[in-house]
């Protein structure tokens, strides 16, 4: 027997799988219709102090219908407490909350009607089967016992559990629980959902799953509020976002929006060998362009850095001017400012 | 209103919470447990009874047997009772809390009511069902005889009431305390409080009024002392299950009277005596636990609806 570690083969499906999602295609949000004077939940002022401890200070999250809202933020940043508020499961130190335009200190019952809430950990019942368990949940929102069955059908089709509807819930494996969960939030076909980390401890498979189902759902007319520290996928499925930073919210709305504005250009670091003043003349004549600066030497080499605002056809244009003048270029290269950049410039690290 | 049957069988939590309990080995296990532990001491107290008539008077009395048997197995169904109720509810919501289900289950529609009722409705289901597959148990006695039908009434009330009793405190700890051991060890404390503690307090209150009392423990003094004692050790005998069930039984064999019996009183106006009908205990015992319990059913529900400070 040897100990040596399978090679990566593309046989084995998993890896392959892997592999796959590698590159994915990027969901398309676009049939999404976003309504930005409707916010279906809202807070304002909202406060939650657990002794000295400030975990929401002051915020004001707007979440507009139809939305994909991403809720950003360190770890202790103050998600989980915002949520918890919303699904009625805590009363907030000061402030008001709305779900739906239902107030969550006054109207619990119907904030309740409004949301699906899949809280970050959770619990299932050991001595249930899958369809049991989501018999049970509907008949606790509800569900006329003779519409459930068909109901449990098209829920369990809808997250892939289909197969396994007789296991029992506490066998299935942590993706399944989180796609269960899932369906159970859907039971009463709720306007909202309030997922906290719905990706989170899943592999990279499941973890796509769940972003397609989320889309895929939204598609459906819902509004999805959702919490995760990984900006990526947030970028990926999110039409809006909201960063939190030691409870306070730091910067809110559509993507796009917050892209361009905590992002203002692409930055394209080039290499030369020589004639940097003539290379600085030919680059300043390309559209887009918004300036050049020089950065330190490195090894001998001359750096500098373009701040351009254009699409990529427009940075394969700045090549070939120097290339075309044969200005020798030794390396070229957009420096990766994605949002986890908008992140990290955005909260300072200041976590409670 | 609705059909308060279908109202408890379209509970959620009453069809989930026995759906889990009957399933696998465990409701099996429990109850052959219950009902061989009654068995056995019902046979021990069966044979050392009959030996030890035997060896006093040569001849076996079966009355004697009979009561005796009866008190036994409802001794021991009691301190069953008294384990299992608790242990059946003490756990409830708190469970889910340990479990992390109950955040799931608080964003639901769900009632409070109705979570508290079905939590408690399906506990008590199966302490009804262990009670019930002992009767027969208890029935031996009949045919020794000594005790009849309305012993056996008296006693599955007093049961029942107890069960009751216990169980709403259970989930009342369950919800206030939001963990599983204090709130056994706290419901488990009420149970010992209404079982000896009371017991103790009548003992202390015999000692307190030992002046008033003549040798056989009667009362001698004055018409408003003796009543006054006499609601004082009223009160006392209808807290406690087995001093409910003690003095039910001695009303139902010296004065035949199911619902009520004759108090004579002894000391006060120069000796004429005059008499006063008071319920019986069990009548008291199960009115009083069941309006406290139906409070506790009260402030279960509130706990439940209050929102969370943290
Ligand atoms: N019940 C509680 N009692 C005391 N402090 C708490 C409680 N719940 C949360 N906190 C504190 O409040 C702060 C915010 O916590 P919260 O769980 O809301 O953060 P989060 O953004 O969800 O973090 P994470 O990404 O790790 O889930 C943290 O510092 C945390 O320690
Ligand atoms: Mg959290």
């Amino acid at each position: 027997m040897t100990d040596e570690p399978n090679p990566v083969s593309s046989e084995n499906p998993t890896v392959e799988a892997l592999i796959e999602n590698i590159d994915h295609p990027k969901p398309d949000l676009s049939s999404l219709e976003v309504d930005r004077e409707d916010y279906v939940i809202e807070t304002i002022h909202l406060h939650k102090r657990y002794g000295k401890l400030h975990a929401v200070n002051d915020l004001n999250l707007r979440v507009p219908r139809g939305s994909v809202f991403g809720f950003v933020g360190p770890n202790g940043a103050g998600k989980t407490s915002t949520m918890r508020i919303l699904t009625t499961l805590m009363l907030p130190s000061s402030g008001e909350a709305k779900v739906s335009g239902f107030s969550v200190l006054t109207q619990p019952r119907e904030v309740r009607r409004s949301i699906g809430y899949m809280p970050d950990f959770f619990g299932v019942y050991d001595d249930m089967k899958v369809w049991e368990y989501l018999d049970f949940f509907a008949a606790c929102y509800e569900i006329p016992e003779s519409e459930r069955p068909g109901l449990i059908n098209d829920l369990l089709e809808l997250v892939d559990l289909k197969h396994r509807r007789d296991d029992m819930v506490d066998k299935l494996s942590r993706g399944m629980k989180q796609r269960l969960c899932l369906a159970r939030t859907l039971a009463h076909d709720p306007e909202v959902l309030i997922l906290d980390e719905p990706a989170s401890g899943l592999d990279p498979r499941a973890r796509i799953e769940i972003r397609s189902l989320l889309v895929e759902l939204a598609k459906m007319g819902k509004t999805i509020f959702f919490s995760s520290h990984i900006l990526a996928d947030v970028a990926e499925i999110c039409t809006d976002i909201g960063i939190i930073e030691a409870g306070q919210m730091v910067a809110q709305g559509p993507i796009d929006e917050m892209r361009r504005q905590l992002l203002p250009h692409r930055q394209i670091v080039i290499t030369l060998l020589g004639r940097v003043d003539e290379a600085k003349e030919k680059l300043m004549q390309v559209k887009g362009v918004q300036e050049i600066l020089d950065l330190k030497d490195e090894a001998g080499r001359k750096r500098i850095q373009v701040n351009f605002n254009g699409e990529d056809a427009g940075i394969s244009e700045l090549l070939t001017a120097l290339t075309s003048s044969g200005i020798p270029v030794t390396n070229f290269a957009e420096q990766t400012q994605d949002l986890e950049a908008v992140f990290m410039r955005a909260t300072k690290g200041i976590v409670t | 209103m609705r059909n308060p049957v279908r109202l408890l069988l379209g509970n959620p939590v009453v069809l989930k919470e026995l759906r889990g309990r009957m399933r696998g080995p465990r409701a099996f296990i429990v109850l052959t447990g219950f009902l061989a532990l009654v068995g056995g001491f019902a046979i021990l107290l069966y044979l050392g009874m009959n030996a030890a008539s035997r060896t006093n008077t040569g001849q076996v009395d079966g009355g004697e047997i009979g009561r005796t048997l009866f008190a036994g197995v409802i001794g021991i169904e009691l301190f069953l009772v008294t384990f299992i109720a608790p242990a059946f509810t003490a756990g409830t919501i708190s469970g889910e809390r340990e479990r992390q289900t109950y955040d799931l289950l608080r964003t639901t529609l769900l009632p409070e009511s109705q979570l508290v009722m079905g939590k408690l409705f399906s506990a008590l289901a199966y302490v009804f069902l262990l009670l019930l597959a002992a009767i027969p148990m208890q029935s031996l006695s009949f045919i020794l005889g000594g005790t009849d039908l309305p012993d056996l009434f008296i006693s599955f009330v007093i049961l029942m009431t107890t069960a009751i009793f216990l169980g709403t405190v259970g989930i009342y700890f369950s919800a206030r305390i939001k963990r599983t051991l204090p709130a056994s060890i706290s419901t488990y404390g009420v149970a010992l409080g209404i079982v000896i503690g009371t017991i103790l307090l009548f003992f202390i209150l015999t000692v307190v009024t030992a002046p008033l009392l003549d040798r056989s423990g009667n009362v001698q003094a004055s018409r408003t002392t003796e009543w006054i004692i006499l609601i004082g050790r009223g009160a006392l005998i209808c807290l406690n299950p087995i001093t409910t069930l003690w003095v039910s039984i001695d009303a139902l064999v010296e004065q035949q009277s199911l619902w009520a019996f004759e108090y004579t009183f002894q000391g006060g106006s120069q000796g004429a005596t005059s008499t006063v009908t008071l319920p019986s205990p069990w009548l008291v015992f199960t009115v009083l636990y069941l309006v406290i319990s139906a409070l506790f059913f009260m402030f279960t529900t509130r706990r439940i609806r209050q929102i969370d400070e943290q």
